[in-house]
């Protein structure tokens, strides 16, 4: 029998880190994407798309993708990433393991709005393809005065 | 009875939550020669800094942490921050002291040397 608050306190506190622990589960079920190795499940770079008031950002995996084997094209609102991995071994030397494949890909979005392709910058660093995509001036935001 | 506890206890209601590390693993490629083996592993996004690798008792780890610093909303999202981790038995036979790490476009490449005594010995057959 429960004689005292704190034992209930203490019953309720295991129940809460089994519910926590079974939301981590389920939470994890569909998004194993997020942390697998890269490149790995479709042999094309795993992007994301955020919107930042009047630009677009895309990043995009790339890890060991030199620029010249990769092509931005843009038109519109429609983006296309394209590019080739390779992956040359070395002369002379015994493979042990090979999990880092050799790919061509190709990626292509419908972004939500147009965007000013004359204005886009694309850097790379530590195998993220960075992305800056500014919105055309008809698809900003527009601060209306009110009369 | 008259002792006031809540049931929930305060640090579970807390406003903010934080997101724990989730840790992945990294792709490699092993090559061998007889001088060396070769570690190639793909760890996009992680900065120099952040990278450490700690080879104790015959075991080799590797880690690397990479944090974004995004801002705006995320119209969709496929990978995000983790923490790259992966072990591996290593032969005794690695000389320590020479191993070399380079990180380049996401790409951490590791040189163990074999130390002297391990490497392939040609013997030359005397004429008796």
């Amino acid at each position: 029998m429960f004689t005292r608050m704190s034992d209930i306190d203490r019953m309720f506190g295991a129940m809460d880190l089994l519910r926590n622990k079974v939301d981590r589960i389920f939470g994890d079920f569909d998004r194993s994407y997020l942390y697998g190795p890269a490149f790995a499940a479709t042999n094309s770079p795993r992007t994301n798309l955020l919107e930042n008031g009047d630009r677009f950002e895309v990043q995009a995996e790339v890890p060991g993708i030199s620029k010249d084997n990769l092509d931005i094209k843009i038109q519109g609102n429609y983006l296309e990433i394209s590019g080739k991995r390779q992956i040359d071994i070395p002369e002379g030397y015994k493979i042990h393991r090979n999990e880092r494949g050799t790919a061509a890909f190709s990626r292509s979005f419908t972004l939500p709005d147009d965007v000013d392709s004359e204005k886009v910058e694309a850097t790379i660093k530590d195998g993220i393809l960075y992305l800056s995509l500014p919105k055309s001036e008809t698809a900003k935001p527009r601060q209306i005065t009110i009369n | 009875m008259s002792e006031k506890k809540d049931i929930v206890k305060k640090q579970d209601a807390a406003v903010e939550k934080t997101r724990a590390l989730i840790s992945a693993t990294p792709a490699v490629d092993i090559y061998e020669n007889d001088n060396e083996i070769l570690l190639h592993a793909d760890m996009p996004g992680v900065a120099k800094e952040d990278v450490s690798v700690n080879i104790d008792n015959g075991t080799l780890s590797l880690s690397g942490i990479r944090r974004f610093d995004s801002k705006g909303v995320f119209a969709w999202e496929e990978f995000s921050d983790v923490e790259y981790i992966r072990s591996f038995s290593v032969p005794q036979t690695i000389d320590v002291e020479k191993v070399k790490a380079e990180l380049k476009d996401g790409v951490l490449k590791l040189h163990l040397p074999k130390s002297e005594a391990a490497k392939p010995r040609m013997i030359e057959i005397k004429a008796a």
